[in-house]
């Protein structure tokens, strides 16, 4: 769609833009309209704070405002307040976690996992987005794009039903192998980091997949070209080329990923085993029992968010030093 | 996310708490409340039966409106944050969940001359020692379930299910799940202690030195365990995938799966069990409190009624003769012999306040272990 | 050079069998999901000794599956609107503008993308009880629109940064003001970036379970319905209901997809 400069002129050639037909043509016409408008734009300076103000009262009140609130409410000692209580501030939300160890044990796991199954992703949708951008043509490339979003219509948890029937003792996978003769007893994939793995990747893909493909659009052809005219073979040329020209997208979906990760709740509580607690289940424990442990619950929860927060800042620090290395 | 939904016995209500809290009179009366001809129901899936309903309604006139709820405490918030001008008439309660809604005065005393149909109850439950408080009778109880062990029979004998031990065999080591929770009690009761934990109500430190070797007898026994599990559905899910071949559950989602021809067996073992009752109770200040009297009594009119609610939910009816409307399958599935039975004992709620202080703490020791 | 084809050629096998081996993975669940729906028996898994297409008949006659599926397709529809509109405006001011504070408006804006699921949820919840939402339709909507910001805001930076500036001078030059330049030469131009960004939020709202589980009222959504119903058994009823449901949705987006394209067209 461009713009069509021609509609402005099928009006009466010569006439005043009240005369345009159309509906935006009319409104400017329209005596009040033109008024406010006047106001509005008499100044770059008030067109701009006309333009600023609503985002910027969105993102404090809408997106700022939830988190402040959650801070909020760590720092004390009762939520929600029974009438006649006085509520009090406190850190001891916060001591808790740092006072009794068997907290530590799902919140280092979680970032763990986390990052362990963000590299997976990684490995997995690299070549993916790869062969996407790179060897489709252009035509197909939103077909086969779409081809990969459509398991994401389908709810977490039938899904993650679907894959404990794919893994089972008695699943597809099993079944297959025993039917080629490959096992004699079925293996056990349920219920271990693995099927929890497969889980998550399977979630998380799709963060992953779309800044890697739009990174990897965007790297001219020529260039792999030009280095396999030159000799080179096809590690060198992605090691050299493609690896460093795509380590924005890299970074931007590992990000994504390893953050969106730390919060999965359903799929580890369904597909994990007795040594795989996360910590969302901790976190979640305290918001299931009475109301005087919401605090707590706050208070874990930021404490995850702050520690997820700074591990991706310094993954960041990280891309940005490779990316500047790989410059000179 | 299952977590929320099934755990009956915890106190919970993340949503609830807060949507009760929210939630304004007037938007729910909109809703659920206006009127003379309706009667509002808070149950579980399957508790009213859809063909009882249909005739119910349209023999009274009266509308019956179903909320699903899953939990016990999602029940408790809500009806706490409405009182004193609820919007509901009648809730479903485990018994010994009674003391927690009685002192917080949500329930009214249930005045049982007013069903003509109450003696169809099996006295078993209707007069037990749980179901009088304050000298009143407080819901008339419908369904009853247990905890149970329950085996595979293609793999396990009857003779193994009948101790709690074998579930902690090296035998069927990878191949157990149980309900952390649930598990907590059944061990204090395996080593011969009160697992109600009323008899230490007024010995603390030695409440809190039970839990604690209950918490290292199953932090010893992890390695032997496939699955810390929360619902009925993932147990079902477990042993039809047979990842499992023997598990603590309720009776309730194993006698589904015997329903459905798997050959799954269940016993209340020898250490004993622990069993609960879902009881249909009115709310205080009920907006409709004729109407529930007229529901209640036509629910119980007929075991037939009883034995569709079993049906449909697995769990073991308390209505005098329901067994006769029930299939071969349904009656196995919904049964117990005299001597297991002899076993069972019903889960109280005089320490429940203790007991959950202490529990909690150790149930995430233990996954976190 | 006469080798260069075929040297690209054994990598782009290579990297087809990866992506149709990705492709299988990410499908077989599916597949599997499906077929169970078609299973006569209460329980989902193998093996399947009888095959019945009463649990995909029944959902048809389920008055409460077929309103909670409308319930959820309005939430995301009005969710999605409200994303977008919010997300267009944002991501006009912060493309190519250059004004103190920008960055950290954009980390704002970013921001909910970023929280962990349960997170969020919970921080919402809180959030809504300050301000005196009461939790239901509302709420849910809300929640979800919030959320779904940050995405519809990357996308339309994305195009709007490929917008061509003469375009808008030439109309600003034609005397429309800054209002009408933006909904006659802007607008038409991110047409795309907005229906992709739909798409992507309207998937998100209709699968969101956690937010809509804290925000949620008297009705379900169509996930919290099929956790309510989890509660008798993983049945092939769910299965059949998470079936209807992609079908539906596909259908839903074709149509809108085609629709629009027909529009634009007439246009």
């Amino acid at each position: 769609m461009t713009y069509d400069a021609s509609a402005e002129r099928e009006g009466r050639p010569g006439a005043r833009p009240a005369a345009d037909p159309t509906f935006w043509g009319r409104l400017t016409g329209w005596g009040p309209y033109h008024v406010l408008m006047r106001i509005a734009t008499a100044s770059p300076r008030r067109q701009f704070a006309i333009l600023a103000a609503f985002p910027i009262l969105w993102v404090l009140t809408q997106h700022l405002g939830p988190m402040l609130q959650m801070l909020r409410v760590s720092l004390t000692d009762a939520y929600p307040v029974a009438p006649g209580v006085e509520q009090s501030f406190t850190l001891e939300n916060y001591a808790r976690f740092f006072g009794d160890s068997i907290f530590w044990m799902p919140f280092f796991r979680t970032l763990t996992f986390a990052a362990v199954f963000t590299f997976c992703t990684l490995v997995i949708t690299y070549p993916v987005a790869y062969f996407l951008a790179r060897h489709v043509s252009r035509r197909n490339q939103m077909l086969f794009l779409l081809l990969l979003l459509i398991p994401f219509w389908v709810g977490e948890i039938v899904r993650t039903y679907a894959i404990m029937i794919l893994l089972g003792n008695t699943g597809a996978v099993n079944m297959v192998l025993r039917f080629f003769g490959l096992i004699d007893r079925p293996i056990p994939f349920m219920y271990t980091s693995f099927s929890m793995g497969v889980g998550i990747v399977y979630l998380t893909a799709l963060y992953m997949l779309l800044p890697l493909y739009s990174a990897l659009e965007k790297l001219p052809k020529s260039m792999n070209e030009a280095a396999a005219d030159l000799g080179a073979g096809a590690w060198t040329r992605f090691r050299r080329i493609s690896l460093p020209m795509t380590i924005e997208g890299i970074s931007s979906g590992c990000t994504l990923v390893f953050l969106i990760s730390t919060g999965f709740y359903a799929t580890p509580i369904l597909l994990g085993g007795p040594s795989t607690t996360v910590f969302a289940e901790t976190i979640a424990g305290f918001f299931h029992v009475a109301g005087d442990e919401w605090p707590t619950g706050a208070a874990f929860a930021t404490i995850m968010f702050a520690a997820a927060l700074v591990i991706t800042a310094a993954f960041q620090r990280l891309m940005n030093a490779l990316r500047k290395g790989d410059r000179t | 996310m299952s977590k929320l939904i099934y755990n009956r016995r915890r106190f919970l209500g993340t949503a609830a708490a807060t949507g009760a809290a929210l939630a304004s009179p007037a938007y729910l009366r909109r809703a659920m409340a206006q009127g003379s001809g309706e009667v509002n129901i808070w149950t579980y899936n399957d508790f009213v039966p859809e063909s009882f309903k249909e005739q119910f309604e349209s023999e009274t006139g009266i509308k019956v409106n179903v909320r699903l709820v899953d939990d016990q405490g999602k029940q408790f918030n809500l009806l706490a944050a409405e009182q004193p001008n609820p919007t509901v008439d009648i809730m479903t309660v485990a018994g010994h969940r009674f003391l927690q809604f009685i002192d917080s005065e949500l329930l009214a005393p249930l005045d049982t001359d007013r069903l003509s149909n109450w003696g169809n109850i099996n006295p078993t439950f209707s007069e037990s020692d749980w179901a009088t408080i304050n000298g009143n009778k407080w819901g008339a109880p419908i369904l009853s379930g247990m905890e149970v062990l329950s085996y595979n029979t293609d793999y396990v004998t009857e003779e193994e299910a009948l101790t709690w031990d074998t579930l902690f065999s090296e035998k069927y080591s990878g191949q157990t799940a149980y309900i952390i929770q649930d598990m907590m009690s059944i061990v204090m009761l395996m080593m011969g202690y009160d697992g109600n934990m009323v008899a230490y109500m007024d010995d603390p430190e030695k409440a809190a030195q039970i839990v604690e070797e209950a918490k290292q007898f199953l932090i010893e026994h992890k390695p032997l365990v496939r699955k810390y599990y929360d619902g009925g559905a993932e147990f079902q899910q477990m042993m039809v995938n047979q990842d499992i071949v023997l598990g603590h559950s309720w009776n309730g989602p194993a006698a589904a799966l015997i329903n459905d021809g798997f050959p799954l067996g269940m016993t209340i073992p020898r250490e004993g069990s622990y069993g609960f009752v879902y009881t249909y109770n009115i709310a205080n200040n009920a907006p409709n409190v004729d109407n529930a009297y007229t529901f209640l009594d036509a629910i119980l009119a007929s075991p037939e009624i009883g034995a569709s609610m079993t049906k449909a939910s697995g769990f073991i009816s308390t209505y005098k003769g329901a067994d006769q409307y029930l299939t071969e399958l349904e009656k196995k599935s919904t049964s117990f012999p005299e001597e297991q039975l002899a076993n069972l004992q019903f889960f109280r709620a005089e320490a429940n306040d203790m007991k959950y202080s202490l529990l909690d703490p150790a149930v995430e020791a233990i996954k976190a272990a | 050079m006469n080798n260069r084809p075929e040297l690209f050629r054994g990598n782009r096998i290579f990297l087809a069998c990866i992506y149709w081996a990705f492709v299988l993975y990410v499908f077989v669940p599916l597949i599997l999901m499906v077929l169970m729906g078609f299973k006569d028996s209460k329980f989902i898994g193998f093996p399947i000794r009888s095959w019945t297409l009463d649990w995909y008949t029944g959902v048809f006659a389920d008055a409460e599956v077929i309103s909670t599926f409308g319930y959820s397709v309005a939430i995301a529809v009005l969710s999605t609107l409200i994303s977008i509109f919010v997300g267009t405006w944002i991501a006009v001011l912060l493309e190519g503008r250059k004004f103190t504070g920008r960055g950290v408006t954009f980390g704002l804006t970013v921001l909910p993308a970023l929280v962990p699921g349960i997170i969020s949820a919970i921080a919402f919840r809180i959030y809504a009880r300050y301000l005196g939402i009461e939790p239901g339709m509302g709420a849910i909507i809300w929640a979800h629109a919030v959320h779904n910001v940050p995405f519809v805001v990357l996308v339309v930076m994305a195009r709007l940064s490929t917008l061509p500036k003469s375009q808008i001078e030439a109309a600003r030059d034609l005397g429309a003001d800054p209002l009408v330049a933006f909904m006659r030469i802007t607008l038409p131009y991110l047409v795309p970036a907005i229906l992709g960004a739909s798409i992507f939020c309207l998937l998100l709202s209709f699968d969101d379970f956690v937010r809509s589980f804290f925000l949620g009222g008297y009705d379900p959504t169509l996930p919290v319905l099929i956790f309510a119903k989890l509660r008798s058994g993983m049945s092939p009823e769910i299965n059949a209901i998470a079936t209807v449901a992609l079908v539906l949705t596909a259908a839903i987006g074709i149509w809108a997809e085609r629709f629009t394209r027909r529009m634009n067209k007439e246009n």
